[in-house]
């Protein structure tokens, strides 16, 4: 997706920070079992979260020793396995999808066409993860075309539009069987996506300025977004807050450090990096020292 | 009633200095002020009262020497935090529809707050329950934009003006005390006075 839930790194402690790599090799196991080989080049940061804090509920993963096959010659790495992460690499190939589509739908036919090239390599794959994940995918459909709606009509109203992308992540929560759970899931995904949405809209400003493209944050600010930046990082980190008071009030057992270590240091890092314009160096110089 | 040491994650050997650090954290993180208006609040105050029968029961074994902490009649007040009902039980003012609207939010049922909502003349309580609806579906933006009129409205109102704060914050938030580089409310203080100083030299 954006890439933009990361932890930071530097504050976690080695067991903390292999544990968290089980979750990144797990999935990028199960997108490519699941998906074929193509499909394991998609995989974000941000999904890495979404399966530790659905695995976390559940319980029922299990480890397991791979090959990576981008890193052959290295030894083998635990991986956690489960359906936990096979959800999670699903939902992930379905964003992937809708990402795609959404490219295809914003250019020409001929500038386009790389888009749909990609777009086709990923069909299988989205049909399949797509029948696994039915829920998922109807309201990934519904919040994008809702999304739509308001860039077509170049909506002003942030909160909606951050809504509708907000509320596919949430959706993620509607596999936890616990009622009490799944409200504290669904908040935490709700913010998350929010946030995301916020963190985003900024970041392509200039991109989209240049295009001619709505922006969410352009159109709330009416031009001015620049001058509004401490209104917005208030908002985004009173959604930060949100989610980590939600988190609070799920078990994640093992998964607690790594989980606030995300929501507490992690994305408000990120997001000040973003604001400043540090964001693409910073996510740069990681994928280096990966 | 689950074991009171598991509760507060701590072993049944630990010393009560560390029972105490233990459930003063936990307090911390499930306090009322975390969950202000938080459609979670209800969870919050289940976890609180979880921790506070627990700190009791262990409290009480350990006084008196008998080992049952099966009582669970425990107050929580008397543990010192506790839900209190002073902001839950906000005023009620005049007009029905403002008060049922009021009931509906606190429900949960937002759909329902608002179709009460529908049609009615907007006055300031108008625009603060239109926020609070906003703030409760996570649409920040909108419910600190419908505070503030409330605010302008009524600037006399507590109900409102403390509202507005909480966005105007950011919210409330519990930051736990992380391992690694910590950084005390001092530390903080005197680092940015040192660096105020340099700076200040500087010119």
């Amino acid at each position: 997706m954006f890439g933009y839930i990361r932890p930071a790194l530097d504050r976690l402690n080695q067991e903390e920070k292999d544990a968290y790599q089980s979750v990144y090799c797990g999935l990028c196991h199960a997108l490519g079992r699941r998906h074929g080989w193509l499909a394991r080049m998609t995989l974000q940061y941000d999904f890495t979260f979404l399966a530790i804090v659905l695995a976390a509920g559940e319980r029922e993963d299990r480890l397991c020793c791979l090959r990576c096959p981008v890193h052959p010659l290295r030894k083998p790495r635990t991986c956690v396995a489960g359906s936990q992460m096979d959800a999670a690499a699903d939902q992930s190939m379905i964003l992937t999808w809708h990402k795609l589509s959404d490219d295809v739908d914003d250019h020409g036919f001929f500038t386009g066409l790389p888009f749909r090239m990609v777009r086709r390599l990923f069909q299988g794959a989205y049909r399949r993860a797509a029948a696994a994940e039915p829920e998922f995918d109807a309201q990934a459909r519904e919040g994008l075309a809702r999304l739509r709606e308001l860039e077509e009509a170049g909506s002003p109203q942030l909160d909606r539009a951050a809504d509708a992308f907000a509320g596919i992540l949430a959706c993620a929560a509607q596999a936890v069987s616990k009622e009490g759970d799944r409200r504290a899931l669904c908040q935490l995904l709700y913010h998350l996506g929010r946030w995301i949405y916020l963190m985003d809209a900024w970041d392509d400003l200039d991109d989209d300025r240049r295009k001619g493209r709505y922006n969410a944050l352009d159109a709330r600010f009416a031009g001015r977004v620049r001058d509004n930046r401490d209104y917005l990082e208030t908002t985004a980190t009173h959604s930060l807050r949100l989610a980590g008071s939600a988190a609070e009030l799920l078990k994640l057992g093992g998964w607690k450090p790594i989980v606030e270590n995300i929501l507490y240091i992690g994305l408000p890092r990120v997001q000040s990096a973003v604001l400043d314009g540090r964001w693409k160096e910073m996510r740069d110089n990681k994928e280096k020292a990966k | 009633m689950r074991d009171p040491y598991e509760v507060l994650g701590v072993s049944p050997d630990a010393d009560d200095n560390e029972i105490k650090k233990a459930y003063r954290e936990l307090a911390r993180k499930y306090h009322p002020d975390n969950y202000q208006n938080n459609p979670l609040a209800d969870l919050a105050e289940e976890k609180m009262k979880e921790i506070n029968e627990a700190y009791d029961a262990i409290t009480r074994s350990r006084a008196g020497g008998g080992s049952s902490y099966g009582g669970g009649t425990a107050s929580q007040g008397q543990s010192g935090y506790g839900y209190g009902s002073s902001y839950q039980q906000q005023r009620q003012s005049a007009g029905g529809v403002f008060a049922q609207a009021r009931q509906a939010v606190s429900r949960g049922d937002l759909e329902g707050a608002e179709r009460l909502l529908q049609g009615v003349s907007r006055n300031g309580e108008w625009y603060f329950l239109m926020g609070s609806i906003a703030y409760r579906r996570g649409w920040l933006d909108e419910a600190r934009q419908n505070y503030q009129i409330a605010v302008q409205m009524e600037p006399g109102n507590m109900e409102y003006r403390q509202a507005f704060s909480m966005m105007q914050q950011g919210g409330y938030g519990y930051q736990p005390n992380m391992t690694g580089a910590q950084c005390d409310g001092l530390d903080c203080c005197t680092t940015l006075m040192c660096m105020n100083c340099l700076c200040g030299g500087c010119r």
